[in-house]
């Protein structure tokens, strides 16, 4: 697979402590990847060693195939646009003049300050200082800036920080187009599940420095294990006949959950029930939210 | 190079920083305006010697201030907008300082570009006879304008490192107090001083005769040892902060 970003062995330390350890990361190219953590993993600090925005303790960093070193970390970084953490901006100057700096910098035409604008549905809020915008306006220049140059790279870190609902689902459907539009590759982290379910088609986990998952967002949905849950009128009937098969259950909310069975085998024990006088009312697939597979990979309970 | 220092210009927009240097000029314009209607001079030779250690000594005053303004106009759009970490993506870490240090040097020699035209402005209003000497021109130089580069090179280190541009603005303005000081207190102690070289490069004295009240004005001799510490610091200096800013801001570059 051709990968636009890798990473072998990134590891960062502060202070002898490890905060990013070992983390190979796979990124392929024209596609969005989604990389999850809770908050503290090391999202934030891996994406950092990428842009090269802080030093790299330990691994090797290749982005469009080409190892980043010193001498060649600006000319790669020129092909990538980021926003990391906060967006970064001159406040006395108006949205269009921000992007003008960025636009002089990475040496694109003029004219695609416009069509950046246009992207993040900025063009009227484009004359007006930076310093009178929204946290939620600023994250849109940001991405902005990023945006500049058509890279083949976009690292954006919580990019939805601080957006209004409409906003959150117009960046979202930004950054799903992004690789079929323009090729692009983005790199997206975020702590909000649900976000990756929308937006990526890989994604990574990570967690105390270390990536724990590493597939497409399938895979992951694969990883679920979801399980069956029936509705039945008669419960104890239904656990006698569940007893007498072998399986186990666990009971929910008036209903019984059981792993997931093969499709014939399903069919079987339905008609069992059914002729046991179970009463099957009701029969379902029940697949793991996103933030519960999370939560079995990582062993974490809480807040992400 | 030229689209990072094009980029330097671009973000000072509507900062007015050339208000700063232009304020101060006003002020040294009028300060001297004053003090040339009760200084009474003997020759023409004396009124050049008088308006340069006039000069001397109010860019002694002023320019810390001064400068310690424009460093930190020109380094806190970067700390407030928290942009150096996307201007690390796309430019060089050094090249970023040279830039930001270029740009201050270029508003400290606009300003003592300033400071020459109103010293002529000075001495022809007032009829000063004959010019201004080669010698004194230098002079005029190494104090003015190689001591404020080395000030402005301290001062756009602390903007740069300081969140809160308060620290810089209050150091300029000790800075300006140290100067002045170092004129009337002489100790080797203001050596390793960046703002007593100000005083350490005069090159104009003075004697006042009390019983004839006429203060009479003489060529100092210049302080070579001043001078081989400042063309050694001022390089050195560079580099060594350079390297700082390298190794304490974001990015590897």
């Amino acid at each position: 697979m051709d990968y636009m970003v890798e990473t072998k062995g990134l590891t960062k330390q502060y202070g002898g402590k490890e905060v990013v350890r070992d983390v190979d990361l796979k990124v392929p190219r024209a596609h969005v990847y989604g990389f999850m953590g809770p908050n503290g993993a090391g999202k934030s600090t891996t994406l950092k060693m990428l842009l090269g925005l802080i030093q790299i303790s330990g691994g090797q960093v290749t982005i469009g195939g080409e190892p980043v070193n010193r001498k060649n970390r600006i000319a790669i970084l020129k092909e990538t646009g980021s926003l990391i953490e906060s967006p970064s901006y001159y406040g006395h100057l108006t949205g269009r003049e921000n992007l003008e700096i960025v636009q002089t910098l990475k040496k694109v035409p003029k004219q695609e300050i416009t069509q950046v604008l246009k992207l993040v549905r900025m063009e009227e809020q484009q004359n007006k200082k930076v310093r009178e915008y929204s946290l939620g306006m600023k994250q849109r220049l940001g991405l902005a800036e990023a945006l500049l140059g058509r890279p083949e790279l976009l690292i954006l870190d919580e990019p939805t920080n601080g957006l209004d609902p409409a906003g959150i689902q117009e960046i979202r459907e930004l950054i799903r187009e992004l690789p079929g539009r323009m090729g692009m590759t983005v790199l997206v982290s975020s702590h909000l599940l649900g976000e990756m379910d929308q937006m990526a088609d890989y994604v990574g986990i990570i967690n105390h420095g270390h990536l724990i998952f590493q597939d497409k967002l399938e895979a992951l949905h694969e990883h679920s294990r979801g399980s069956l849950r029936l509705c039945v009128m008669n419960q104890t009937a239904a656990l006698e006949i569940l007893k007498r098969e072998g399986i186990s259950c666990n009971r929910e909310e008036g209903a019984l959950e059981l792993p997931r069975l093969a499709d014939d085998a399903t069919a079987r024990l339905i008609g069992k029930l059914w002729e046991g006088g179970a009463g099957v009312y009701r029969a379902e697939e029940k697949q793991k939210s996103l933030e519960e597979i999370f939560l079995s990979l990582t062993g974490r309970r809480g807040s992400l | 190079m030229l689209r990072e220092w094009k980029t330097e210009w671009m973000k000072v927009r509507r900062r007015r920083i050339a208000l700063v240097p232009a304020a101060f000029l006003l002020f040294s314009f009028l300060w001297i305006s004053w003090a040339i209607r009760s200084a009474r001079m003997e020759s023409g030779e004396e009124n050049w010697k008088w308006l340069l250690m006039c000069l001397g000594l109010i860019n002694t005053l002023l320019m810390p201030t001064m400068i310690a303004m424009i460093a930190s106009r020109l380094c806190d759009v970067e700390l407030k907008g928290n942009t150096l970490k996307l201007l690390c993506t796309m430019e060089q870490k050094g090249r970023l300082f040279d830039m930001k240090l270029l740009t201050g040097a270029v508003y400290v020699g606009g300003y003592v570009a300033a400071e020459l035209v109103m010293m002529l402005v000075f001495a022809r209003l007032h009829g000063f006879a004959g010019g201004v000497t080669l010698r004194h021109l230098m002079c005029f130089l190494l104090q003015s304008g190689f001591v404020s580069l080395g000030v402005l090179l301290v001062q756009m280190l602390l903007s740069l490192f300081s969140a809160n541009q308060i620290l810089p603005l209050a150091v300029g303005l000790a800075g300006s107090f140290l100067g002045l000081f170092s004129w009337f207190l002489s100790s080797p102690l203001w050596r390793p001083v960046v703002w007593a070289y100000y005083n350490l490069l005069g090159y104009i004295g003075q004697n006042w005769d009390e019983s004839t009240r006429i203060v009479s004005y003489y060529e100092v001799p210049m302080d070579w040892s001043a001078v081989i510490t400042l063309v050694v610091a001022l390089p050195l200096g560079y580099i060594l902060g350079r390297q700082l800013f390298i190794r304490r801001t974001p990015g590897c570059g």
